[in-house]
């Protein structure tokens, strides 16, 4: 197909939704800055009461192997992340974009899709979140789209559900 | 070789000579040779004889060391060594003499039985069809001969002393000659004459025959030879040597404690470590290439791949746990063509299937195989006759679109980054804090591993390709294992790019192609990202066209204008 010869993969139309950006930030704090900054902390704070000395080196250190990388992680993460996410549903497939660093974008056909499944975490039902998982027979296809609001969670899943019953395919 | 101590010489230097000629006079000279028209019997290479000489080498290179360390002087004892040796010589080079000579071989049009088991072969097949003719003996004349269209493996094996000499060992096998009797085999060819035979042989080959024959392939006990080349030559070690353990452990023994044991271990500290060291790397390679041999044999004893009816694959192997494993073909989705690098360098590889239904990962790595470390052309035709199609690039090599050049450059990176860096560093540092001898070892690791690099990305990148073959996709990368996919292209079931900033700032990305199948998921590194995404819609239509934009035309939406 020759008119494929110089084609490009636009992004997906919709963004995900704007709280997504603040369940990310708290999943971080949680996961892996929090720890971090703790960790640091506890670790000046036994330095300043017993070892008083081993500051001018040890505050240099954590600050360069624990602060700065959680401040970072926390800051850049969720910003990268809601601008990478994005999903969109076409006549004859789903696609999704994801990831932050390395990115992921993916098509499956609605011909092959197995199941729909909306999960809420706990993180997720504070700010009203949703994360459709669109499987299909092969684990390397399985479509994941993270940070849709509750509404358009069920709207995406009902509609896929929908589409995948009117395009026909043996879902193999 | 050393020749010349020997008054045979002249005759090998006369039977060389007419090498160059080797087409008329012969063939009309051969005992009774039925006037074939352009079938005329064809001679081996005269340089067989010289590879007959080859164990000549090492009696007269310990007499040549002997000489050297008694300054000329040849003693006695050695003399009568020589006359044995050229006793000998003289029988092996009259032998080798007369099978060269007696030996011959044709394509023929039909067998007008001018042989005995020949003309009975022959004549049930019809005049047209074209034999292979192989005779030899001297007494008793042995006729031998295949129609080509029975013909399904040519293989040419060289030895080391073989490809000094450039010629090689062909062998033609039929479709049920796994065991090698049967087999009809010309030592030796020069290389070139080698090659045009192959093609001889197998352009009239039945390629259609061949892909529907119920029984794929049988085990071949002369592709053990590959077994020392596989993981198992190390991991073999530890398997025998894990047993061992095992067995005394189980009758209450404790090797460590063991005397001998011990005194072997404190004996080899005292050594002379440059002897040691390569005496005993050499012997965990030969206890490695022995427990490869008994891997291989226990996994592929009695081993067949077979058609059992239209729909059904059935492997068949296994010496003491026999395992057998049944495809169906609807769920046969590809193959995969391994050849990991020590197996690439000795012209081996493996097969693999791509099928669903065969469990999870681990379980699919083991039940997937289709075929043991074995010759690049049979693995070919296996792969093929898995495919009921010629597998992509056995017949005329299909032409993989080369990646983008930045893809080298990738490689190295990653090379230096992960095998060069960190150990000069590390070497470097320890160097800088304690010995200066080991400032030179972080030189050395880092010019030497950097070559290795270099050379090693370089195969990795030429190894790069993909493209369209029919119905099938396939896609080529690896270096530490060359790994060649076919994939029904239909099969397809979902596509993923992957990017990472790397991969961005470079302009590639990462194609993988979901599968209900085997592994999955099967990635296509490096892709020019101008062309992945067409690539991907050209291979598996009907996924991601509607998601493409086309730069060249107007009224697209450009990558910004999305709405929220």
């Amino acid at each position: 197909m020759p008119e494929h010869a110089t084609a490009l993969l636009r992004p997906p139309r919709h963004r995900v939704d704007p709280r997504a950006r603040r369940w990310w930030t708290l999943q971080a704090l949680l996961t892996l800055s929090g720890p971090m900054l703790l960790l640091a902390l506890t670790m000046a704070v036994l330095s300043l009461l017993f070892f008083p000395g081993a500051l001018p080196w040890l505050g240099p250190l954590l600050l360069v192997v624990l602060v700065v990388p959680a401040v970072s992680y926390l800051v850049v993460m969720p910003r990268w992340r809601y601008a990478v996410h994005a999903w969109e549903l076409g006549e004859r497939a789903v696609y999704a974009a994801g990831g932050w660093f390395w990115q992921k974008r993916r098509i499956a056909p609605l011909s092959r899709v197995q199941t729909v499944d909306t999960v809420r975490g706990p993180l997720q039902r504070r700010y009203g979140l949703a994360t459709v998982t669109v499987t299909t027979a092969s684990t390397a296809g399985d479509i994941k789209i993270a940070g849709l609001s509750d509404a358009d969670a069920e709207e995406l899943s009902r509609r896929i559900g929908e589409a995948a019953q009117d395009v026909p395919g043996d879902a193999a | 070789m050393s020749a010349p101590l020997d008054p045979e010489t002249p005759g090998i230097q006369a039977g060389e000579a007419p090498g160059t000629q080797v087409g008329a006079d012969h063939a009309s000279q051969g005992a009774g040779a039925p006037a074939g028209g352009a079938a005329e019997w064809r001679r081996l290479d005269p340089r067989t004889l010289l590879v007959h000489c080859g164990w000549l080498a090492a009696p007269l290179g310990s007499l040549a060391l002997t000489a050297l360390a008694t300054g000329g002087r040849i003693p006695a004892k050695a003399w009568f060594t020589l006359a044995a040796l050229a006793a000998s010589f003289a029988v092996v080079t009259t032998i080798g003499l007369i099978r060269w000579a007696r030996t011959e071989f044709r394509i023929a049009p039909g067998s007008r039985g001018d042989g005995s088991e020949g003309g009975a072969a022959g004549s049930g097949r019809g005049s047209a069809a074209l034999t292979f003719d192989v005779r030899s003996g001297l007494l008793t004349r042995r006729l031998r001969s295949v129609p080509l269209h029975r013909i399904r493996t040519v293989d040419l094996t060289a030895s080391p002393l073989h490809r000094l000499l450039g010629v090689t060992v062909l062998r033609a096998g039929t479709a049920g000659s796994g065991d090698g009797s049967k087999e009809l085999s010309l030592e030796a060819l020069a290389v070139p004459e080698a090659e045009r035979l192959r093609a001889e042989l197998l352009a009239y080959a039945d390629a259609e025959a061949a892909t529907n024959d119920p029984v794929v392939a049988r085990i071949n006990w002369r592709w053990l030879r590959y077994a020392p080349l596989t993981f198992w030559v190390i991991g073999g070690v530890f398997v025998v040597a894990g047993s061992a353990y095992r067995v005394l452990d189980g009758i209450g023994i404790e090797p460590w404690k063991l005397g001998f044991v011990q005194q072997a271990f404190t004996e080899l500290g005292a050594g002379a470590l440059w002897l040691t060291v390569p005496a005993v790397l050499l012997a965990v390679l030969a206890l490695g290439s022995v427990g490869a041999v008994v891997l291989y044999v226990e996994n592929w004893w009695n081993y067949c791949l077979e058609w059992t009816d239209a729909r059904t694959l059935r492997v068949r192997r296994g010496l003491f746990t026999t395992r057998a494993v049944t495809l169906e073909r609807a769920r046969l989705r590809g193959v995969l063509l391994r050849e990991p690098l020590l197996l690439r360098a000795g012209g081996g590889a493996m097969v693999r299937a791509v099928a669903g239904g065969l469990g999870n990962r681990e379980e699919n790595r083991k039940r997937s195989g289709l075929l043991p470390p074995a010759p690049r052309t049979e693995a070919l035709r296996v792969a093929g006759g898995t495919l009921r199609a010629p597998f992509p690039g056995s017949g005329a090599p299909v032409a993989l679109a080369p990646h983008p050049r930045v893809a080298l450059r990738r490689r190295r990176v990653r090379g230096l980054l992960f095998a060069v860096l960190p150990g000069t560093a590390v070497l470097a540092g320890l160097g800088a804090a304690f010995t200066p001898v080991l400032l030179h070892c972080a030189w050395i690791y880092a010019v030497l591993t950097t070559a290795l690099v270099w050379w090693l990305a370089r195969d990795a990148y030429r190894n790069l390709g993909h493209g369209v073959d029919g119905p099938y996709l396939v896609a080529r990368s690896g270096t530490f294992s060359r790994d060649t996919l076919a994939l029904q292209r239909e099969a397809i079931a979902a596509w993923t790019f992957t990017t990472s900033p790397f991969t961005r700032r470079a302009g590639l990305v990462a194609l993988t192609a979901a599968v209900a199948a085997g592994e999955d998921g099967y990635r296509i590194p490096d892709l020019a990202a101008t062309e992945a995404a067409g690539f991907a819609a050209a291979a598996a239509p009907g996924i991601l066209e509607e998601f493409l934009v086309h730069p060249g035309e107007p009224g697209q939406h450009l990558p910004e204008q999305r709405s929220s």
